[in-house]
C-alpha cells in the first residue's frame, strides 16, 4: 500500500518534472517569470486531445508544435520587449497571469468540453515488488527524466548549448559577442512551452486535464523549480518527486478535494520558509 | 591622412536629469589605437556604452565604416564590427575560461575558430594554464585578461575597453598595453581605450581628453606632454 | 487646494445614485453591486498603488468576511453585526499574517504567495462543503431579512462613500504620506528613521479589514455565496479596478469599477469569451496605459477644449 502510494508520488512527480523543467528553462535563460506556460501547456493538451482521434502521432506533434510557437511569439512580441524596457518581477507576474488567463478563455470558448482525459495507447504493466504498475507510467517518468538530461547535455555540449548559458549569465555581454540573444529568449520560451505542452499530454493520459490544471501545472511548476533551486536542475527533479508523492499521499488519505488545498498550502509554506530553495541556487527569485 | 572609420559628432547623453554628455565629438582611424582620458565621472564609460548600443543618446550621429549606427541595435552593430568590453561584467562567470572564449567565436567561421582561441592562449599563457577554471574563481587581473581574450576572440575590426588597467598591477598594465600594441600590429585592427592611467600614453596614437561631459582636447600624443595629461586629473586644465 | 476639490467632488458623485432608489429594479441593483466592488477596488487602489504592497489576496479577505459572516450567524447563532466584524477581523488577521509571513523575502514572494492563497481559497471552501456549501453555495437573509432592500441599497451607497472618503482622507495624513514615501522608495524611507514595517502592517491592517467588512456586506447585500464567486479572476478583477480606473486619480477606481463590472453585463450575449477579453484588455493596459483610463481621458478632454478654443 505504502509502497504504491511512492510509486505512484514518483511517476505523478516524474510528469511534474516536464512543466517544472519547462519553467526552469525559461526563467533560468530569460529571467522572466512566465506562468502562463502552464495554461498554454494545457491548451495544447487539449488540442491533442481534439486531434487524437485523427491520428495519434500527429495530434501530438500539433500540440506542442502550437505550443512552441506560442511561447516563441509572446516571448519576442510582449516579453522580451517589456523586458527591454525595466520590467520587474512582478509586472511580469502580472502580465502573464493575464496571458494564462487569455488561454484559459480560449480552451472555455473553443473546446466542447472543461475536462478531458487522452486515451494514449497502453503498452501493458509491468509488476514491482508485487505492485502492479502500468508500462505507460513508467513510460512516461524515464520520458521526463530522459528528456532533462537531454536538455542538460545540450546545454553544455553543444554551440547552441553554449549561447543559452551565456546568455543567461551576462545578458549584455552576450549581445556585445554577437549573440542573438532575442532569438535565445524566444526559442527557450517556446521550447518551456513544448516542454509544458509534453507534461499536460502525459498528466491528461494518466489522470485527466481540466481548464484549472494549467494554472496547477504552471504554478507548481514554477513553485518546485523554485524550492529545488532555479538553475538547479537535479534540485528541480527532486522536489518535483518529493511533491509528486505528497500529493499521492495526500490524496490517499484525505481525498481528491483536499490534494490540491494541501498541495498549494504547503507550496505556500515553502514559499514562506525557504524561499531560496530547499537546495540553493545560482539564480534565485 | 588617414581616414575616421569611427566618427562621432554632436553626442548627447544624459542619466535622467543628469548630462552626461554634451555634444561631444570624436574620431578613430583605420589601425589607431586612440586614448579618451579624464578623472571619474568624466563620461568616458557613458561615451564607449553609447558607441557600443548598450546606451541610448539624447541626440547625435554615429558614423562606423560608413554607415548611421546610432539607432542600430548592440547585435548590428557587433555584426558590424564594433566590440565593447565593459569595465565590468565582462566575462561569462560560470563558465570555463576555455568555454568562455568558445562562445565569444560564434560571429566567426568554423575554419577560423580554432586559431582565433589559440591567438588569445598565446597572447595570455595564464589564460590556457586556467582554461579549465570557472571564470569567476579567476583573480582579478585574469579576469581582465580574459576580458580581453573575449574580445580578441570575438575578432571585432573594433575593439573599444573601457578602463583596461583598472584594478591591475603596475607591471601587468604594461604587460597588457604592449599586448595591445601587438595586436594591433598583427591583426591591423582599431582599438580604442578609455583610460585614467598616464601610461596610455605610452601606445596610444590619438588622445582625447574628456572631462564633465565635454572633450578638453584631441591631439596627436607626440604633441602632447605628460604635463598635460596630468593636469586633466588635477583639474587645472580648461 | 486642486487635491481637495477632487476628492470632494469623487465623494460627491458616489452619493449620487443615491436617487437610483426612486427608480428600484435593475438600476439599483447593478449600482448597488458595482458599489460593493468599489469597496475591494479602493482597497486596492490604497495598498497596492498608494502604498506599493504587492498583494493580490483580494478574493481571500473579501471571502473571509463574507463567509465568515454566514457561518457565525448561521451555524453559531451570532448575532448579526458582531458576525460581520469578527469576519472582517478575521480578514484584516490573514492580510497582516501573510505580510509578516513573507517580509523577509522581496516583494514579488508576496505577490506569489497571495495569488497562490487566491487559488486555494475557493478549493478550500470546495473541500469544505459541508460548511460553506462549496460550489452550491449559501443562502443568506442577513441585513436584506432585516431592513429591507431599498434601506440596504441606501446603507451601501452611503457606506461606500464613506469608506472612499475614509480612504481619501488618510492618504492626506501624515500615514498616507508616509505610505507614499514607503511606495515610492521603501529603503530610503528606512534609512531616514522611520519604521517602515510598522506602517505596512497598518497598511495591510486596513486593507484586510475594509476588504473584509466590504466582503460581508457583499454577501448581506446580494443574499447568495459560492465557490464560484471568489475564483481566483475575482481578485484580478478587484485588482483592475483601480488598473484600469487610473491609480493616480481619486476617482480612478470608479471609472475601473463601472468599466469592470458593466463590460461584463454588456457583453452578456459573448459571455464565452468574457475572460479572452477582459485578459487581453489587462495587457493592453498595463502595457500602453500605465496610468489608466482617467488620465487619459483627461488628456482627451483638455485636446478636445484645447480644439473649441482655436
Amino acid at each position: 500500500m505504502i509502497l504504491n502510494g511512492i510509486i505512484t508520488g514518483l511517476i505523478m512527480g516524474g510528469v511534474l518534472s516536464l512543466p517544472v523543467l519547462g519553467v526552469a528553462v525559461i526563467y533560468g535563460i530569460t529571467g522572466i517569470p512566465n506562468f502562463a506556460i502552464g495554461v498554454i501547456g494545457v491548451f495544447g493538451g487539449f488540442l491533442t486531445w481534439y486531434f487524437l482521434s485523427f491520428h495519434m502521432g500527429i495530434a501530438i506533434l500539433i500540440g506542442v508544435a502550437f505550443c512552441f510557437a506560442i511561447g516563441y511569439i509572446i516571448q519576442r512580441i510582449l516579453l522580451t520587449p517589456i523586458s527591454e524596457m525595466g520590467g520587474d518581477a512582478t509586472l511580469f507576474f502580472i502580465v502573464t497571469v493575464s496571458l494564462g488567463f487569455v488561454f484559459e478563455g480560449l480552451m472555455r470558448a473553443i473546446f466542447p468540453r472543461p475536462s478531458i482525459s487522452l486515451a494514449l495507447p497502453r503498452i501493458g504493466t509491468i509488476n514491482i515488488a508485487g505492485v502492479t504498475v502500468e508500462g505507460f507510467k513508467i513510460f512516461a517518468l524515464l520520458f521526463a527524466l530522459g528528456t532533462l538530461v537531454i536538455i542538460r547535455l545540450l546545454e553544455e555540449h553543444t554551440e547552441i548549448g553554449k549561447s543559452w548559458q551565456a546568455t543567461s549569465q551576462n545578458l549584455k555581454l552576450g549581445k556585445l559577442i554577437g549573440i542573438n540573444t532575442n532569438q535565445v529568449f524566444s526559442i527557450a520560451s517556446g521550447i518551456g512551452c513544448s516542454l509544458a505542452c509534453v507534461g499536460a499530454i502525459f498528466w491528461g493520459s494518466l489522470y485527466n486535464l481540466n481548464l484549472m490544471s494549467g494554472w496547477d501545472l504552471g504554478f507548481l511548476g514554477f513553485i518546485i523549480a523554485v524550492v529545488g533551486g532555479i538553475g538547479n536542475i537535479w534540485g528541480g527533479i527532486i522536489s518535483a518527486l518529493i511533491m509528486g508523492m505528497v500529493m499521492s499521499f495526500s490524496g490517499y488519505l484525505l481525498g481528491g478535494m483536499w490534494q490540491s488545498v494541501i498541495l498549494y498550502f504547503i507550496v505556500i509554506l515553502v514559499l514562506i520558509i525557504a524561499p531560496k530553495g530547499i537546495l540553493g541556487s545560482e539564480r534565485s527569485l | 591622412m588617414r581616414e575616421p572609420i569611427l566618427e562621432v559628432s554632436n553626442l548627447t547623453a544624459s542619466y535622467g536629469m543628469i548630462s552626461a554628455l554634451k555634444g561631444i565629438g570624436f574620431s578613430a582611424n583605420d589601425k589607431e589605437i586612440v586614448g579618451i582620458v579624464g578623472p571619474n565621472g568624466a563620461g568616458k564609460t557613458t561615451l564607449l556604452e553609447c558607441i557600443a548600443g548598450s546606451m541610448h543618446i539624447r541626440e547625435g550621429q554615429i558614423n562606423f565604416l560608413g554607415h548611421q549606427i546610432e539607432r542600430w541595435p548592440v547585435l548590428k552593430r557587433r555584426r558590424l564590427g564594433l566590440m565593447l568590453v565593459p569595465q565590468e561584467g565582462n566575462i561569462f562567470p560560470l563558465m570555463s575560461v576555455k568555454k568562455n572564449l568558445e562562445v565569444s567565436v560564434i560571429l566567426s567561421r568554423r575554419s577560423e575558430r580554432e586559431e582565433l582561441i589559440d591567438r588569445v592562449y598565446k597572447l595570455f599563457p595564464v589564460l590556457w594554464e586556467k582554461r579549465k577554471q570557472i571564470a569567476n574563481t579567476l583573480s582579478g587581473g585574469q579576469q581582465k585578461m580574459l576580458a580581453v581574450g573575449i574580445a580578441i576572440a570575438s575578432n571585432a575590426k573594433v575593439m573599444l575597453i573601457d578602463e583596461p588597467s583598472i584594478g591591475l598591477a603596475p607591471k601587468l598594465v604594461t604587460k597588457l598595453f604592449e599586448t595591445l600594441e601587438k595586436i594591433r600590429e598583427d591583426t591591423g585592427k582599431t582599438i580604442v581605450l578609455s583610460e585614467q592611467n598616464i601610461k596610455v600614453l605610452d601606445i596610444a596614437d590619438r588622445l582625447f581628453g574628456l572631462e564633465a561631459g565635454e572633450i578638453r582636447f584631441d591631439e596627436k600624443t607626440e604633441n602632447l606632454s605628460r604635463d598635460v595629461v596630468k593636469d586633466l586629473y588635477l583639474g587645472a586644465i580648461s | 487646494m486642486k487635491d481637495r476639490y477632487e476628492k470632494i467632488g469623487t465623494i460627491l458623485i458616489l452619493l449620487l445614485p443615491v436617487a437610483f432608489v426612486f427608480r428600484g429594479g435593475y438600476l439599483q441593483e447593478v449600482t448597488g453591486y458595482v458599489y460593493l466592488f468599489l469597496i475591494q477596488g479602493y482597497v486596492a487602489w490604497f495598498l497596492f498603488f498608494k502604498s506599493g504592497q504587492p498583494f493580490f489576496g483580494y478574493s481571500v479577505t473579501m471571502a473571509i468576511g463574507a463567509y465568515g459572516t454566514i457561518v457565525l450567524t448561521e451555524m453559531f447563532n451570532w448575532p448579526l453585526f458582531a458576525s460581520i466584524f469578527i469576519g472582517a477581523a478575521l480578514a484584516t488577521g490573514i492580510a497582516v499574517i501573510m505580510f509578516l509571513s513573507t517580509s523577509r523575502a522581496r516583494g514579488f514572494y508576496v505577490s506569489m504567495t497571495s495569488f497562490l492563497l487566491a487559488i486555494l481559497f475557493p478549493r478550500l471552501i470546495e473541500a469544505l462543503q459541508p460548511i460553506t456549501g462549496g460550489r452550491s453555495g449559501l443562502y443568506f437573509g442577513g441585513l436584506n431579512a432585516l431592513v429591507g432592500h431599498k434601506t440596504l441599497y441606501l446603507l451601501v451607497v452611503f457606506l461606500t462613500a464613506a469608506i472612499v472618503a475614509f480612504f481619501l482622507w488618510i492618504m492626506g495624513t501624515k500615514t498616507g504620506r508616509i505610505l507614499t514615501l514607503i511606495s515610492e522608495n521603501d529603503r530610503l524611507t528606512q534609512t531616514v528613521g522611520l519604521n517602515t514595517r510598522k506602517y505596512k502592517i497598518l497598511a495591510y491592517s486596513i486593507a484586510g479589514f475594509i476588504s473584509g467588512f466590504g466582503g460581508a456586506l457583499y454577501v448581506n447585500y446580494t443574499g447568495f455565496i459560492s465557490s464560484v464567486d471568489i475564483e481566483v479572476f475575482t481578485t484580478l478583477y478587484i485588482f483592475f479596478i483601480p488598473l484600469i480606473g487610473g491609480s493616480r486619480v481619486f476617482y480612478g477606481p470608479i471609472l475601473g469599477a463601472l468599466f469592470v463590472i458593466l463590460i461584463p453585463e454588456l457583453l452578456v450575449p459573448v459571455e464565452r469569451y468574457l475572460r479572452i477579453f477582459f485578459g487581453l484588455i489587462f495587457i493592453l493596459v498595463i502595457v500602453l496605459l500605465p496610468g489608466g483610463l482617467a488620465p487619459n481621458i483627461q488628456k482627451l478632454l483638455a485636446k478636445i477644449s484645447q480644439k473649441k478654443d482655436v
